[in-house]
């Protein structure tokens, strides 16, 4: 056996030729032995690292969502009317402020039905899963917190979405219907769903 | 929920989608952790990892999660979508950290540290500077030593949280251990001249 071959099989496990060539290497020896020492030293970093754990409240979210997806989704947060005609509009304006654009191949694979606060929910919210369907997708397709516009088509279920994440002025949202939001200092933020036909399907706004 | 602690994850989950919540609450408690402390190493962002956390666990309520115990542990799937949703955040620009490129051609060659003694890793500092060195690796090289060394997976189930085979895994630990000497070796001198750092002849 030689160094190569040493090194090669000790990723794997150590047998009697290996600790032969152990024997009569010692550059291999040292290596060895700094080997061990790091390995048991990352155990003491990790020992250290044991008590981190997810905050408390990440537990409750997800007890909650279990229950749900058990029983009766909870109605969604935001009931407001909003005025028909003024949607396409109101789309347009906030497409024409767009921070940011992510695409999406499953808007509804998305945040928590527990509400989150940003930061942390913003970008990851456009998350899509590998596997397939929603966990807590209502049966309009739509997020808990998206608001389907009124004349607006379905999204399908292999339709290709975009999410633009938007700044509202008051004074859109005022003009929009949405006087409770307005009412806030300074802009809302709110994402956008748009179908692959470019037109807005829902929106969301995304709490500060 | 002491009566759960006997229960396999597979128990556990069988339970938990025939809608007990207690079953979910034990397997979560089980597992929440390393969940969060990789997608913490991984993201750098306690707000990402905490996002990710609950989100692998949606994952796990849904009947079509794509578990399959065929393949490999509950534990290695867990750890495979909390991968797969730290990795969409950093292509978001979500985290602070960037991603690396996804080859082995941008790594410095292996340099030789046998004659460098290391940080004395038995202090206080020196565990601190394992730390940093860990948290300075290159994202597929620190996925793997937060895996199999610091949560202390087994290859089989790495392999199946990153996606690749076993020997990979294999070859990627051992790099990933070879940098962290180099870096704990850089750090207790930390200008080397070149000179000080020859070719390894043991290097694979
Ligand atoms: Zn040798």
């Amino acid at each position: 056996m030689n160094c190569q071959e040493l090194w090669t099989a000790m990723t794997d496990k150590a047998d009697a030729e290996c600790a032969r060539h152990l024997e009569e290497c010692p550059a291999c020896a040292a290596r060895m032995e700094r080997q061990r020492l790091l390995i048991a030293s990352l155990r003491t970093v990790a020992a250290e690292w044991r008590s981190m754990e997810a905050p408390a409240r990440v537990e409750a979210a997800l007890v909650a969502a279990y229950r749900a997806q058990g029983g009766v989704r909870a109605p969604a947060r935001r009931q407001w009317w909003l005025p028909v005609l003024s949607w396409a509009a109101a789309a347009a304006a906030m497409f024409a402020l767009g921070v940011f654009l992510v695409r999406d191949r499953q808007p509804r694979a998305e945040s928590a039905p527990a509400h989150r606060t940003a930061p942390a929910g913003l970008e990851w919210a456009s998350l899509d899963w590998s596997a397939g369907a929603d966990a807590h997708g209502d049966a309009t397709g739509y997020d808990n917190d998206f608001i389907p516009l009124p004349n607006a088509q379905r999204v399908g279920p292999d339709e290709e979405v975009n999410l633009v994440r938007v700044e509202v002025p008051p004074s859109a949202l005022l003009a929009l219907g949405f006087v409770e939001r307005a009412d806030r200092a300074g802009p809302v933020q709110a994402d956008v769903m748009l179908g692959s036909d470019g037109l807005a399907r829902a929106v969301r706004f995304v709490d500060e | 929920m002491a009566q759960h602690a006997a229960e396999t994850d597979d128990e556990l989950l069988m339970r938990l989608r025939s809608g007990d919540e207690e079953a979910f609450v034990a397997l979560y408690r089980r597992r929440q952790g390393a969940i969060y402390r990789f997608a913490m190493h991984m993201s750098g962002s306690p707000a990402a990892a905490e996002d990710v956390t609950q989100d692998v666990f949606l994952v796990l309520m849904r009947e079509e999660c794509g578990y399959d115990p065929e393949r490999g542990t509950l534990s290695g799937y867990l750890f495979g979508i909390a991968r797969k949703l730290v990795l969409r955040g950093l292509e978001r620009g979500r985290s602070d950290v960037a991603l690396e490129p996804d080859n082995d051609e941008s790594l410095p060659p292996e340099l030789a540290v046998e004659d460098d003694p290391l940080v004395d890793l038995t202090r206080r500092e020196g565990i601190e500077a394992l730390r940093r060195a860990v948290q300075a690796l290159p994202r597929r090289y620190r996925e793997v030593v937060v895996l199999c060394d610091l949560e202390e997976l087994d290859y089989a189930d790495a392999a199946l949280a990153l996606g690749c085979p076993i020997g990979t895994v294999r070859s990627r630990l051992h790099r990933a251990r070879a940098l962290l000497l180099e870096k704990l070796s850089q750090e207790r001198r930390p200008r080397p001249g070149m000179g000080a750092l020859k070719p390894l002849r043991c290097v694979i």
